[in-house]
């Protein structure tokens, strides 16, 4: 509890942090001394406030979606960017801009998140039809799955000479984070409280369906809340900021490493620490080559894939 | 009889000879281009291109193309290209057996399909006119220089690259103390700058007006990566937009509906009204064409003395 306060204090330091990090002058002085009216104020209050709040929005609920997804496929190595989740999401996401693209960004979020619970269900049922269920395979089926999505998605793109747009969509990116673009995030903020209310369940079925029906719960209930809330949490960051990769695998992971598996007490640690980890990312993404920024997508692959290969030998190495 | 007429006829037949030689070497034409050297055997008749700029200067120097990209025609071309011209593949990847089943006579290839030079070579006289971003006026005119030359059509090549000279000084003069300016790109939602290395450098290093950044280094696509406090700090005089969702086939609107927001609308640019869209096809997709950087230097006029 006393690790969770530090956790908890670092990451409020990180979210100050970013709000007086950027290419205005924006410092508690400059704040004081001006008029509200004043350039400080009018910059932390349209960009600086809502790019952070979306940075943690967003920071959480794919750390709780990676979570919740490793949970209900019971294996470590799972998260929607390597489920095919986030390949579907974008996927609704053209197919509703070139059917209607007049429509608003809600509408566009909930097609996009439909097509993201249809694509994780086809994963599961897929996983279902896989007989060995090896820790690295599923991943792998995921990945594999993702990979025919994203081809069906680049040949529309293609075809509608949409692909930079289609690029440029899916790179997380806060830099275009205004107040005013970000508030649909805020449902991946629900999404995570919900996970935390049902969490037990999750921990339960973690543990397989035979043990799950036992214990009197209903397992494909639970399965569907989990699928709704990845999807949601998938659509809804793919659309206000674009992909994150990795994050959703090594924050549930890291946490998993150091206060195990129980999800009531996991959920608020690795919404935290996924909030601190893209804070701190994207404050490095803009001091970096400061006036100019690197896409967040780009900070967080670099770092997360090394975190990925460190997590991936350090289980072989204990099972062998 | 016979002895006076067999010399004369003999003189006659090599003389002839002769004269048949030093036509046909007359007829060779020697290409020096980016990736080489191109000996032409004479005037090409049927000519490819996988270069919409390539397709821009050969359509403004009136000569016929028989095969084009299959994709991605700029709308201010469109009209040009001839109704039974072959689709010869992709910017990027070329249709060569297409090419080669083809019986033409010259290939070029410029920017995104320079690659396919190599390949292209082996199969029929190919030209790469592909040209440096940051002397993009120099190379259209010696672009236009050199097709001029291979199609006889000097004086035409000459009469544009005046035409284009002109406009060129024209658009500089209004410029001139009208403040600084950034080349914005804008792509789904984010913004980036496009730098004096870039396909619009000409209208730092050419017009004269000088960029509200310095160290702009990118000349990539999407440009340098930035966010609208940028903007708002660089406070330009100008902003010149290239679209490139509409560059690509999105619908328009979208980089206007994008800057129109709290931050921008604080800007010099914004207040005084001074934001120029530019063609975003010509800008984006054929860069080194003579009609379509006729028509941004006409966008950039009009925006200057709007």
């Amino acid at each position: 509890m006393r690790l969770l306060i530090l956790a908890i204090v670092v990451t409020i330091t990180l979210a100050v942090t970013s709000l007086f990090v950027g290419v205005s002058d924006v410092s508690l002085g400059a704040l004081l001394s001006s008029h509200p009216d004043d350039r400080p104020m009018q910059v932390l209050l349209i960009s600086r406030i809502p790019r952070t709040l979306a940075i943690i929005l967003s920071g959480s609920a794919m750390a709780v979606a990676g979570l919740v997804m490793q949970m209900i496929v019971r294996n470590r190595f799972v998260e929607p960017t390597t489920a095919g989740t986030t390949e579907s999401a974008s996927l609704g996401f053209l197919v509703i801009t070139l059917l209607a693209p007049g429509w608003p960004l809600m509408g566009k979020m909930l097609v996009s998140a439909a097509f993201a619970l249809a694509g994780t269900a086809l994963f599961l049922r897929i996983l279902r039809a896989v007989p060995l269920r090896d820790a690295m395979l599923v991943p792998l089926v995921g990945i594999m799955l993702g990979g025919i999505v994203g081809a069906a998605t680049s040949f529309i793109a293609y075809r509608y000479e949409l692909l930079p747009s289609l690029l440029a969509w899916t790179m997380g990116d806060f830099s275009g984070i205004l107040r005013g673009n970000y508030e649909l995030l805020w449902i991946g903020l629900a999404c995570g409280v919900l996970a935390y209310i049902a969490a037990d369940r999750f921990t339960v079925a973690g543990m397989g369906k035979d043990f799950t029906t036992n214990l009197g719960l209903n397992y494909q209930r639970v399965m569907v809340l989990g699928l709704v809330i990845v999807s949601l949490v998938s659509a809804v960051v793919l659309v206000s900021a674009g992909s994150i990769p990795f994050l959703g695998l090594i924050i549930p992971n890291l946490v998993s490493l150091m206060v195990g598996d129980n999800m009531r007490r996991t959920v608020p640690w690795v919404a935290v620490m996924g909030a601190g980890f893209v804070l701190a990312c994207d404050i490095l993404g803009r001091v970096v080559r400061a006036p100019y920024e690197i896409p967040i997508s780009v900070v967080v692959g670099v770092i997360g894939s090394a975190i990925f290969l460190y997590l991936l030998l350090r289980t072989r190495r204990h099972a062998a | 009889m016979k002895f006076t007429r067999t010399p004369a006829l003999l003189a006659a037949l090599v003389a002839g000879a002769l004269a048949m030689t030093s036509l046909t070497q007359a007829q060779e034409i020697v290409v020096t281009h980016a990736q080489g050297e191109t000996t032409l055997p004479g005037v090409p008749t049927k000519v490819l291109t996988s270069d919409w700029a390539a397709f821009d200067n050969l359509h403004a120097l009136g000569v016929p193309v028989a095969g084009v990209p299959a994709s991605n025609a700029p709308s201010y071309l469109q009209g040009f290209v001839a109704a039974d011209a072959l689709q010869i593949g992709s910017l990027f990847e070329p249709d060569f057996e297409g090419i080669a089943a083809s019986g033409s006579d010259l290939y070029i290839v410029g920017a995104r399909s320079r690659e396919a030079y190599a390949t292209a070579k082996d199969i029929l006289p190919t030209i790469d006119l592909s040209i440096d971003n940051a002397d993009i006026i120099a190379g259209i005119e010696g672009n236009l220089t050199k097709l001029g030359e291979v199609f006889g059509l000097q004086d035409k090549a000459a009469e544009l690259n005046a035409a284009l000279d002109a406009k060129v000084a024209e658009v500089k003069a209004a410029a001139e103390g009208k403040g600084k300016a950034l080349i914005l790109v804008t792509n789904a939602g984010n913004l980036g700058v496009y730098g004096p290395d870039s396909r619009v450098a000409w209208i730092h290093n050419q017009l004269g007006i000088p960029s509200a950044m310095e160290n702009v280094k990118d000349g990539d696509h999407g440009g340098d990566s930035v966010s609208f406090e940028f903007l708002l700090e660089a406070n330009p005089d100008w902003l010149f937009v290239v679209d490139r969702d509409a560059g690509t086939g999105e619908s328009t609107g979208a980089a206007a509906a994008l800057l129109d927001n709290e931050l921008v609308n604080q800007t010099t640019a914004a207040k005084e009204g001074h934001i120029v869209y530019l063609d975003p096809q010509a800008s984006y997709i054929t860069m080194h064409g003579y009609s379509g950087v006729m028509l941004l230097l006409d966008q950039v006029l009009a925006g200057l003395n709007g």
